[in-house]
């Protein structure tokens, strides 16, 4: 917990650095899930801050917070760059499958007893971003770019590779976008408490789409819709979960920072595949891993 | 949860400054682009018929029906319009000659926090001369400028916009 507090402060600091110099030039998350193809101007840069509340298992009780301190530059107007520190904090008790006390994805090192009370704060990972865009939704019938994203964590290798899609109507007030990622992992954990560590494969594919509409000066608002799968292999083989979120999203942008928060609630069309660990889905819905019954993302965004 | 008051400390430290202005007053924008010469009045609100034509012909939306304009002393009309910004609205004005050409464009109030750019003369200047028959297209007879790309979209549309209701409904 110490290290973690310290790394804050130092993001803070750096955050402190980073403001005290550039003009002013920026480019905001439209969405809390979905990428735009929007991107900061050459040389502009932008720091972000991101929390993600999970809620609510199968019973007992169950909450997450997944933050992210991210720092954006534009290397070319369509050329984007980021890298950012993931770290999170887990309680949970009796929120597993059979009532048991099961840890979130990020928490999958630990292995409660199922009876215990679990809560635990874990630095996740550093990733590093870019984002090249190949055809802009303002002077070309499609926006189209591409996303690369490795994280290097504790135990943990990540590369998560995105296409994202946008489409604009109505004086690029009405924003439509889509994105499909697909993200090979590598854990090393164990499966029984005391037993011992092998590196284990997972993928996880996300479908996401999200439409978003500037009502008045400054605020837009629109939806979000997910559709998250994982496998136990890197080539679709092993299915293990999905799930599909629906939900509200609100968009403030400012001159000096922009405010995004998106609320979803899991659909009950989650259905069993091939190696989904049996008591996981309830009344339709999928429990496992990074799937709860409520998320809350709420992004803040300022203009360095 | 107090311990999770932390993942919130970097936003603490945010510090911003912000980077949008009012260039002009109306009297300015008309002095900068149409000097010495005497303005009048001459608002206009569209009809149906002419919303639908200028749309027709441009392709661009006519977002409000009131068209503010003044006759230019000697002939020529002062146009004060709107775009769509990223966040707000741009603010610029278009003077026509009594050819039917542009004269001048000038921002008179941005309130972008980027794309700022749409305010170099060099940039502006492009507009001069040109008339409701001319394309008026960014990327084609109008050169954007990277990394401000909506608002050159949404001013390119608008001059186009304006140009078109003048022959509609200003001549």
């Amino acid at each position: 917990m110490t290290h973690i507090r310290r790394g804050a402060l130092l993001a803070a600091l750096g955050a402190l650095t980073l403001a005290s110099f550039g003009r002013v030039q920026a480019e905001e998350s439209q969405f809390g899930y979905v990428y735009t193809t929007d991107l900061l101007p050459k040389g502009a840069k932008e720091l972000e801050q991101w929390a993600t509340w999970r809620h609510q298992k199968i019973g007992g009780y169950f909450d997450q917070i997944d933050a992210r301190t991210e720092f954006e530059y534009g290397l070319a107007d369509n050329l984007q760059t980021a890298i950012y520190a993931n770290y999170a904090w887990s309680r949970a008790y009796h929120n597993g499958p059979f009532g048991a006390t099961t840890p979130p994805e990020p928490f999958s090192y630990d292995i409660p007893g199922p009876d215990d009370h679990y809560h635990a704060t874990r630095f996740v990972g550093v990733s590093g971003e870019i984002i090249y865009r190949v055809l802009s939704p303002y002077t070309d019938a499609l926006g189209v770019a591409f996303y690369e994203e490795p994280t290097v964590g504790p135990g943990f290798y990540e590369l998560e590779t995105k296409l994202i899609l946008q489409k604009n109507f109505l004086d690029d007030r009405l924003i439509f976008a889509f994105n499909y990622t697909y993200a090979p992992e590598l854990r090393y954990v164990s499966d029984t408490a005391g037993g011992s560590k092998s590196w284990q494969e997972e993928t996880d594919t996300n479908a996401y789409f999200a439409g978003s509409f500037r009502f008045r000066a400054n605020w837009s608002a629109g939806f979000e819709f997910l559709n998250e799968r994982e496998y136990n292999s890197y080539n679709f083989s092993h299915a293990t979960n999905s799930g599909f979120f629906l939900g509200p999203s609100f968009h403030y942008g400012g001159k000096k920072f922009f405010v995004t928060a998106t609320f979803l609630e899991q659909l009950p069309w989650a259905g069993t595949h091939a190696d989904t660990v049996p008591g996981a889905i309830s009344g339709g819905r999928d429990y496992d891993n990074d799937f709860e019954k409520y998320r809350v993302r709420i992004k803040v965004g300022s203009y360095l | 949860m107090n311990s999770t008051l932390w993942l919130w400390l970097p936003v603490a430290a945010i510090s911003t400054s912000a980077y949008a202005a009012t260039y002009f007053t109306t009297e300015q924008a008309q002095q900068a682009i149409f000097p010495g010469k005497m303005m009048t009045a001459a608002f206009v609100a569209l009809s149906d018929a002419q919303a639908k034509q200028i749309e027709k012909t441009t392709g661009v939306n006519v977002r409000t029906r009131e068209v503010k304009a003044w006759k230019v002393e000697g002939g020529g009309v002062f146009v004060l319009d709107e775009v769509v910004g990223k966040h707000e609205f741009i603010t610029y004005a278009v003077g026509i000659n009594e050819d039917g050409r542009v004269a001048g464009v000038e921002i008179v109030d941005y309130r972008e926090s980027y794309g700022y750019e749409v305010r170099n003369a060099e940039w502006r200047a492009q507009f001069i001369g040109k008339s409701s028959g001319d394309p008026l297209q960014l990327t084609q007879d109008v050169r954007n400028v990277s990394g401000a790309t909506l608002s050159c979209k949404h001013v390119t549309g608008g001059v186009k916009r304006v140009l078109a209701t003048y022959a509609v409904a200003l001549k």
